[in-house]
């Protein structure tokens, strides 16, 4: 089943004298997310990642394309009953306990008094707040609020969760224990949907990562898929490398840099591979290995984010 | 449900406000000086008013003496109309800037309401809050001249529900000044604005306006421009009227019902089309 489904989605702003200004903060924008997946939206700054989950909620309008949620159309407010939200920046009324938020917001989402009453101390227990559920919001620490927004955003039990960065302020034991809940929940089956910049977090727990930058999807995969650094292998060598396969290598324009152990090559094709292992063994190297190098997602990131700012 | 949920958030959100306490503490003070003040003795001739212990009335008989305890409560009617429009409004003119502030706008919309139901809640929050209040006051007053004067016309407590409506005729406009502003002092500063500048002048039409020019076109204009907004000079003697037991004229309320609506309509309609 199809949890978000966005079909050339876009979002132009209008600013300056009369409107003349256009900002297109997404362009074209198409997008299938899969029920039961933890998908992550990655983008620098301004990229169109807030601008796409607030249009996926009907917070802010589209000006082209569709979008649907759990298959109703994003403009119907029935699409947000089975669904949960914990937005950037959030602010709860100081006024209201931890337990009330959870009881003011659980009422919004439709579901009654008893339920919510009943869900209310697993879900301060979850995520480590069932001490603070009597103390006024306004006491709160900035990862106090996010653990209670992610509780408030849960209250519902939601079939989609939207979260837009969820370990901001928190410290790293509460960050494990966040990712621990989300992989938990995912095993329920429910589909998140992250927006964060701590990409270390993302690699950590996404099924799926989608890279935008200015409002154009750029690239959408698996974890694995998009941290493959296309075909660069470190192949492991026991000793070094006899000079007269450096003078060959030069002769036939086969570029490697040595490594700690080895050497990494770049190469086009599996046959280049192989006619730098034929190499290797006609100078009598002995090889102990040959691994096929994969970077950091904040590497491909990045990688990806430059090229595009390049081109 | 949503809707209870919403109103309780907003009765929650003011009774936290300390505007709303000082209102509450005002009410308070003037009901005891009400208490201390008013009362009446029997003497062989008839019943005397009394204020502060000092005879304020020749002895009249019982339904004279009822007769001025209803002018009485019309004039602590009208005070109490003049307070909750300075003060309730300044007290609830922030509910909906605050509630279409970055962060908190977030959380309602992200609930299955719809933009026009998160106003509405908000707007019967606010004044189910006024109500509370001016309850409190009317029916305070109404057991003190009850108990010091014998008293006990249920007219007062039904003005609750007069001084309610004209309270939220004017919101709705306070309403739409919001949305239109997402600003809470602009939003004031635009209501006083109607309420002491353009409201008075637009009453006193015939005598200010229709002096600069006799066109039909212009007239018949000032003209639909008064019935626009509430008409809330025309509410509050028809309100002095249902207190002093005289035959009340309906037609401005359902005038300024058409008029609350319809401000509220198109706040309501700005709100649809706004981004977040």
């Amino acid at each position: 089943m199809i949890a978000i489904s966005t079909s050339h989605l876009s979002k132009t702003y209008t600013a300056g004298f009369r409107g003349k200004r256009q900002i297109h903060a997404l362009q074209d924008f198409s997008l299938d997310v899969e029920s039961g997946q933890i998908f992550s939206l990655l983008g620098p700054n301004g990229a169109g990642k807030t601008t796409f989950i607030k249009i996926l909620l009907s917070l802010t309008r589209k000006t082209g394309g569709s979008a649907r949620l759990m298959d109703f159309p994003v403009s119907d407010h029935k699409a947000r009953r089975h669904v949960g939200y914990l937005p950037e920046n959030h602010r709860y009324p100081g006024y209201l306990t931890g337990e009330q938020v959870l009881h003011s917001f659980g009422t919004l989402s439709g579901i009654s008094g008893a339920t919510i009453r009943s869900r209310t101390t697993s879900m301060l227990e979850l995520v480590g707040m069932k001490e603070w559920r009597n103390t006024k919001v306004k006491k709160y620490s900035k990862g106090m609020m996010q653990r209670l927004g992610l509780a408030q955003a849960m209250i519902n039990e939601p079939d989609l969760l939207f979260l837009d960065e969820p370990t901001d302020g928190v410290d790293p034991v509460g960050r494990a224990e966040i990712r621990d809940l989300l992989k938990n929940l995912r095993t329920r089956g429910t589909t998140i949907f992250l927006n964060s910049h701590l990409l270390s977090e993302v690699e950590l727990i996404s099924d799926r990562v989608a890279i935008l930058d200015r409002g154009r999807l750029l690239r959408v995969g698996t974890v694995d898929e998009l941290t493959s650094s296309g075909e660069r292998y470190h192949i492991g060598i026991e000793g070094t490398l006899p000079e007269a396969f450096r003078t060959e290598a030069a002769a036939k324009v086969l570029s490697f840099s040595e490594a700690k152990n080895g050497l990494t090559i770049d190469v086009e094709s599996i046959a280049g591979l192989n006619a730098m292992i034929d190499m290797l063994r006609r100078h009598h190297v002995q090889i102990i290995n040959i691994v096929k190098e994969r970077s950091t997602l904040e590497e491909s990131f990045l990688n990806l984010i430059r090229r595009e700012v390049s081109a | 449900m949503k809707f209870l949920a919403l109103i309780r958030l907003t009765l929650r959100e003011l009774a936290a406000k300390a505007t709303f306490i000082i209102l509450a503490a005002i009410s308070t003070i003037v009901l005891l000086g009400l208490a201390a003040a008013v009362g009446t003795t029997t003497t062989p001739d008839g019943t005397v008013l009394q204020v502060f212990g000092q005879q304020a009335s020749p002895p009249m008989p019982e339904d004279q003496i009822a007769e001025a305890i209803r002018g009485m409560q019309a004039g602590l009617a009208g005070g109490l109309f003049t307070g909750i429009i300075l003060f309730g409004i300044f007290a609830t003119a922030g509910v909906i800037p605050d509630a279409l502030e970055k962060g908190t706008v977030d959380l309602y919309l992200s609930k299955p309401i719809a933009r026009w139901e998160l106003l509405l809640g908000k707007y019967l929050g606010a004044v189910a809050a006024i109500f509370v209040n001016v309850l409190y006051f009317m029916a305070g007053a109404w057991i003190i001249f009850g108990i010091k004067c014998g008293v006990w016309d249920t007219r007062i407590l039904l003005s609750t529900f007069t001084i309610t409506y004209m309270f939220a005729c004017l919101y709705a406009v306070v309403v739409f000044l919001a949305v239109l502003t997402r600003n809470t002092p602009v939003s004031i500063i635009l209501v006083y604005l109607y309420l002491f500048v353009v409201g008075p002048v637009l009453q006193n039409r015939e005598t200010v306006l229709f002096l600069i020019s006799d066109n039909t076109i212009y007239r018949s204009f000032i003209d639909g421009l008064s019935y626009l907004f509430p008409q809330l000079d025309a509410m509050r003697t028809n309100g002095a009227k249902q207190l002093l037991a005289q035959e009340m004229d309906w037609k401005p309320f359902l005038q300024s019902f058409l008029s609350a609506s319809a401000f509220f309509l198109g706040g309501a309609v700005l709100l649809k089309q706004r981004d977040f």
